[in-house]
């Protein structure tokens, strides 16, 4: 019984999280939140702004050809309340980071996980109370 | 001998009057005098601040967090409720949510960030964290006025029934929509809220939403909150500018109409 209650809100927790960017400005359900990537690249700007921040990485394609890419994240408040600061990245920093992309195919996605320089991670923060489990 | 009854009776009558009144003062005391933001078991106490925790949401209920779509079930519409519905979804689907119009009282609910409770003597406050919208609760007994203007965040007064707090509201103005996904709200719109502090970290609202014009009877959302004692609001209204620059460097980026700034240059 506890198992398939910890399972129901670990899925309940997937579930939400999935539902996550959706809260983005951008137009409801813009993101392909069921395939999310992982880019490493270039900080070129880290602009800290309700009611969204964003970071602008150059990313090399397949062929070589350097993107800038444009990820949105949520806002400020809730990033503080996972571990970020304005001064958490800055322009040339080498980074991985997991965001869902805008089923545009345009270089835009929401931000769901960074590992900075150090290597140290951090998530994109997450709206209301989680399960425990 | 008669004096002595009559003095006794005066007694009487007021130390029943006396105690009537403490105790009446007594609830309202940690609702409407700012007693502390504190974690009591008080179920009179909501000062603090709140985050939601929809996960806790009743199953069999509209889901206010549903953005993937038609949520199921539908509230039950009118047709005319159902065709604004529509429209509204269309509107918030082409990034019409880019405005900073007031989120009326219930999508503030369903917006899953913190409130804050504080309160006065004769008033319970509510500030919404996003977009920084504030509410007042009435609680020195007056109704909803007649006269009073339609506005987004409507007109609230709040009573208390045994531990529950019951607030009632009018006088929307019809221009909010009750969720994010855009149930819309009419001017004829009554709303009933029951509070309950179902334990000392957590925070149960009924909402009871009675709009004839778009909704063919009474229907309702459970929501709950838990007390973060170690958070302070982090509130930011919404402004035009820094919609506006988000609108050009996020969604122009991305190709959504947004609004018509023209193409801006990225920085």
């Amino acid at each position: 019984m506890n198992r398939k209650l910890i399972k129901s809100f670990g899925l309940l927790a997937g579930l939400l999280l999935v539902c996550l960017p959706s809260f983005a400005h951008h137009g409801g359900s813009d993101y392909d939140v069921q395939h999310p990537i992982t880019l490493k690249g270039t900080v070129t700007e880290f602009y800290w702004s309700n009611p969204h921040c964003q970071v602008f990485v150059d990313v090399k394609d397949d062929s070589g050809k350097v993107v800038n890419w444009t990820i949105e994240t949520l806002a400020p408040a809730v990033l503080k309340r996972a571990g970020w600061s304005r001064e958490t990245l800055h322009t040339g920093n080498q980074i991985s980071i997991t965001l869902v992309p805008s089923k545009k195919g345009t270089p835009v996605g929401m931000l769901r996980k960074v590992v900075l320089p150090d290597g140290s991670e951090l998530t994109g923060g997450s709206l209301g109370e989680q399960p425990t489990q | 001998m008669r004096k002595k009854r009559l003095g006794v009776a005066v007694t009487i009558a007021a130390a029943i009057a006396f105690l009537a009144v403490a105790r009446a003062q007594s609830d309202h005391s940690s609702a409407a005098n700012g007693k502390s933001r504190s974690a009591t078991n008080d179920p009179h106490d909501f000062s603090g601040v709140w985050n939601p925790a929809p996960f806790l949401q009743p199953k069999g209920e509209v889901n206010p967090l549903d953005l993937g779509g038609h949520p199921n079930p539908l509230p039950p519409f009118t047709p005319a409720g159902e065709a604004k519905y529509l429209a509204n979804a269309k509107f918030i689907a082409a990034g019409a949510v880019l405005d900073c119009d007031p989120f009326g009282v219930s999508r503030n609910y369903f917006t899953p960030r913190p409130f804050e409770i504080l309160l006065t003597r004769d008033r319970l406050v509510q500030h919404f964290e996003y977009y920084d919208n504030w509410r007042e609760i009435w609680t020195d007994g007056r109704k909803i006025p007649d006269d009073v203007d339609p506005d987004f965040m409507g007109y609230s007064v709040g009573h208390w029934d045994a531990d529950t707090f019951v607030v009632d509201s009018g006088a929307y103005n019809g221009k909010a929509f009750l969720t994010w996904q855009g149930f819309p709200i009419s001017e004829s719109m009554h709303q009933t809220e029951r509070w309950q502090r179902v334990d000392s970290e957590t925070l149960k609202i009924v909402l009871m939403f009675d709009d004839p014009v778009n909704y063919s009877k009474p229907w309702s959302i459970t929501g709950f909150w838990k007390l973060r004692k170690d958070w302070v609001m982090d509130a930011h209204p919404c402004t035009l500018s820094a919609i506006k620059e988000y609108d050009e460097r996020v969604n122009h980026a991305d190709k959504l109409p947004g609004r018509d700034y023209g193409v801006p240059e990225k920085k």
